[in-house]
C-alpha cells in the first residue's frame, strides 16, 4: 500500500520545485521587510514606556490625536478608538506594552490577503497543470485510485496554505525583534471587541485572527480547486477565485436588505466578525450558523470536485 | 498456453456517437512484441488509453494477467508501465527527481532501482538535469525508464519511435527486444510506420479506423509463421520454375526477370540447397512481407485519398 503521505510528499515537492513559488516566498519576503522599514522609519511608534511616565506618556499621546483628527476628518474614527484604548490603560492603571515584534506580526495579518492570492494560484494549478504539462496520464496510471489522488492534492494545498501562513508568522516576528525589539514572551493589550474594550493577549488574539483569516481564504481556494478540476484550465480557476473573493464583500452588501442574503457564501466566510465591535454583516446571523454554511458550501464544492476528477476520460482533447 | 498477458475483449469507444474504436479482440503472450500498426487517427491511442484506464470503454473489457482493468483497476495497473503519447515529464524537475516522484506511487521501489533504469537507457549522465533541458530522445528514453521503474510484466508504448533519428529507434529496438526475450515482459507498441517497428515486433495488428483488420506474425516461432513472397534472380530460369514445381510443389512466375513465389520463411534454406545443388546459379534473393506491407500501403494510401 503506498501511503497518503508519500502522495502529498510528492505534490509539495512539485509545488516547491518550481520557481514561481519562490518567488511567492520572495515577495512575501520583500513586503514583510519592506513594510518593517517603513515603519519603523516614518511612524513614531512607542517601543518601549517607561515605568515612571507612562501615564504621561499616553496623554500626550492622546492630545496628538486629538489634534491629528482637527486637522483631518479622515482618521476621526480610528484615532477616537485609540484614544480609548488609551483611556482604558489609564482608568485600569495598566501600563501597557511598547510595539515589538507580536505587533508587528498582529499588524501583518494584512498580508495574508497576498498568501490567499498565492494558496488560490497553488490550488487552481495542482490539477490543472498536471493536464498542461501532460503528466496526468503518467499519474493516473499507478495502482492508486483517482480519489486518493484527489484527496493528496488537496492536502497539498493546505499544507501549502498553513506553511505559507507560518513563514509570514515566523519571518515577520524576526523582522519586528530586530527592528522593534520583543515585548515579552505573552504581551496583553487593550482591543476593542463586540462588548466594548478588553484587556486580552496579543498572541491569542494574533493567532485567533490568523486562524479565521485562513478558514477565509482556504474556502476561496477550495472554490479555485474545484475550478481547476471542472475546466481543467488554473486561469479560469485563478480569475473566478480571485474575482468572487474581491466582488464578495459587494455582493452580500447589494443584497443585505434581502432575507436570503445570508446564506451567500461570502456572508459567512470572514468569521472575525463575531469577534469585531461591528457585528455580523446580516442582522440575526450566528457564529453556528456561519459554520454550517461554511461547511455545506466546502463539502458541495469537494464533492463536485472529485465528481469531475474522478468520473471523466483523461483523452488528448478536453 | 497459459494466460495471455493482455486480453482485448470486444473493446469499443464510441465518443459522441461516432465509433473510434471498434470492436477489438486480442490477446498477447507474454514475452511477445506486438505492434498496433495505423495510420494517425486509426484509434490506436485511444485504444491504448482504454487499456490503462485512462478513459473508460463503452463497451467490452481489457484483462491484465487475467485481472479487468475495469473492475480491478489497482491490481491490474499494477502490472503496467505505459508512455501515453508523448512521454511528458515535469519540466521543472532533474530525470532523477521524475523518477523519484513516481518510485513513491509503486510500493517497494529503492533509490537503487531508480539508477538502474537511468543506466539502462543510457541517461545516468543526465540524471541531474532538468527535464526542460532534455532532448525529444531524452525524454522518450526517460519515459522508457519511468515505464520500468516498477518491473512491468506488460510494457505500453504509443509511439515510442516518434521524433527519434534512426539511432535512437535502433536504441529502443535493442531495449525492447531485450525485455521481451530476457524478462519475459509483453510489449505492446503502437506506430504509423510500418519500417520503425517491423524490426521490433514478433507480431503486428493492423489498425484503421478503429477496426483491426490484419494480424500478422513477423518472426514466426517456427511453424505458425505466415507464408512470404521470395522474389529471385537465377539462372537458368525455367529450370529453377520447374524444379520449384517438382521438389517443393511451389508455384512461381517470372515477373521483371525474377522468379517469384510465396513460401514459409523456415523453408527458404531447404530450396536454396535443392536450386544450388541442381546446378542453378542464385544472383539474389529478396524475401519481403508481402501480405503486411501491400496492406498498410493499402490502406495509407486509401487514407490519403479519402
Ligand atoms: N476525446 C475525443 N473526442 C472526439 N474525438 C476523438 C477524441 N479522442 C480521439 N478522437 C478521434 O478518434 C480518432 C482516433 O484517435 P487516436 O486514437 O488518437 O488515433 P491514433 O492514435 O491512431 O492516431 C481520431 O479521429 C480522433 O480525432
Ligand atoms: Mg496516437
Amino acid at each position: 500500500m503506498v501511503n497518503c503521505w508519500k502522495l502529498i510528499h510528492n505534490e509539495m515537492m512539485k509545488i516547491y520545485k518550481q520557481k514561481s513559488t519562490w518567488i511567492m516566498y520572495l515577495s512575501l519576503l520583500l513586503l514583510i521587510v519592506g513594510s518593517g522599514i517603513l515603519t519603523f522609519a516614518f511612524s513614531d511608534v512607542e517601543t518601549e514606556y517607561s515605568d515612571a511616565s507612562w501615564r504621561i506618556e499616553l496623554e500626550e499621546e492622546n492630545n496628538r490625536l486629538f489634534e491629528e483628527m482637527e486637522e483631518f476628518e479622515f482618521f476621526q474614527e480610528i484615532n477616537m478608538s485609540l484614544i480609548a484604548e488609551n483611556n482604558y490603560y489609564l482608568e485600569h492603571d495598566i501600563k501597557p506594552v511598547g510595539y515589538g515584534a507580536w505587533h508587528f506580526v498582529w499588524e501583518n495579518e494584512i498580508l495574508l490577503s497576498i498568501v490567499s492570492l498565492f494558496t488560490i494560484i497553488i490550488a487552481a494549478g495542482i490539477i490543472a497543470n498536471e493536464f498542461r504539462w501532460g503528466t496526468i496520464k503518467l499519474l493516473l496510471i499507478r495502482p492508486i485510485f483517482r480519489t486518493t489522488i484527489l484527496i493528496s492534492k488537496f492536502s497539498a494545498v493546505l499544507l501549502f496554505a498553513l506553511l505559507t501562513t507560518i513563514f509570514v508568522i515566523v519571518f515577520s516576528w524576526f523582522t519586528g525583534a530586530v527592528l522593534f525589539g520583543v515585548e515579552g514572551l505573552n504581551p496583553y493589550i487593550v482591543i476593542e471587541k463586540q462588548d466594548g474594550l478588553e484587556y486580552v493577549s496579543l498572541v491569542g488574539e494574533t493567532m485567533t485572527t490568523f486562524a479565521l483569516k485562513l478558514i477565509h481564504f482556504l474556502m476561496m481556494a477550495t472554490f479555485a480547486f474545484m475550478i481547476s478540476s471542472i475546466f481543467r484550465n488554473s486561469a479560469l480557476a485563478i480569475g473566478t477565485a480571485v474575482f468572487l473573493m474581491m466582488a464578495g464583500n459587494s455582493i452580500v452588501a447589494y443584497f443585505s436588505d434581502k432575507e436570503w442574503a445570508k446564506y451567500i457564501l461570502f456572508a459567512n466566510t470572514d468569521l472575525s466578525q463575531y469577534r469585531n465591535p461591528y457585528g455580523p454583516v446580516v442582522e440575526g446571523m450566528t457564529l453556528p450558523f456561519s459554520v454550517v454554511i461554511l461547511l455545506v458550501h466546502f463539502v458541495l464544492f469537494m464533492l463536485v470536485a472529485w465528481f469531475a476528477f474522478t468520473r471523466r476520460d483523461i483523452s488528448g482533447t478536453y | 498456453m497459459g494466460l495471455p498477458a493482455v486480453k482485448l475483449q470486444g473493446l469499443s469507444k464510441t465518443i459522441k456517437g461516432k465509433p473510434i474504436v471498434n470492436n477489438l479482440n486480442l490477446e498477447i503472450r507474454p514475452g511477445e512484441v506486438f505492434g498496433l500498426l495505423g495510420p494517425n487517427g486509426a484509434g490506436k491511442t485511444t485504444t491504448i488509453r482504454m487499456i490503462v484506464g485512462l478513459i473508460r470503454m463503452t463497451e467490452g473489457d481489457v484483462f491484465i494477467q487475467g485481472k479487468s482493468i475495469k473492475n480491478e483497476f489497482k491490481e491490474a495497473i499494477r502490472e503496467v508501465g505505459a508512455i501515453v503519447e508523448s512521454p511528458e515529464m515535469y519540466p521543472f524537475m532533474t530525470g532523477k527527481e521524475n523518477l523519484i516522484h513516481f518510485a513513491r506511487m509503486i510500493p517497494d521501489i529503492d533509490e537503487d532501482r531508480i539508477h538502474r533504469v537511468m543506466t539502462l537507457v543510457g541517461l545516468e549522465h543526465a540524471m541531474d538535469e532538468k527535464v526542460g533541458k532534455y532532448s525529444l530522445g531524452m525524454r522518450q528514453r526517460l519515459g522508457i525508464a519511468q515505464a520500468l521503474l516498477h518491473r512491468p510484466s506488460i510494457l505500453i508504448l504509443d509511439e515510442p519511435t516518434n521524433g527519434l533519428d534512426p539511432a535512437g529507434i535502433r536504441e529502443i529496438r535493442h531495449y525492447i527486444r531485450n525485455l521481451a526475450n530476457e524478462e519475459e515482459v509483453a510489449v505492446i507498441i503502437s506506430s504509423h510506420l510500418l519500417g520503425e517497428i517491423e524490426l521490433m515486433c514478433d507480431r503486428i495488428g493492423v489498425i484503421n479506423k478503429g477496426e483491426l483488420i490484419a494480424i500478422q506474425e513477423i518472426r514466426g516461432s517456427g511453424k505458425d509463421s505466415g507464408p512470404q513472397e521470395i522474389k529471385m534472380e537465377v539462372k537458368p530460369v525455367k529450370k529453377a520454375i520447374k524444379l520449384l514445381k517438382q521438389q517443393h510443389g511451389v508455384e512461381s512466375e517470372l515477373t521483371e526477370g525474377l522468379v517469384s513465389f510465396e513460401l514459409k520463411k523456415e523453408l527458404i534454406p531447404e530450396v536454396i540447397q535443392t536450386l544450388v545443388k541442381n546446378g542453378i546459379s542464385i544472383y539474389e534473393v529478396r524475401v519481403t512481407q508481402s501480405t503486411l506491407e501491400d496492406q498498410f500501403f493499402d490502406l495509407i494510401g486509401e487514407n490519403v485519398v479519402g
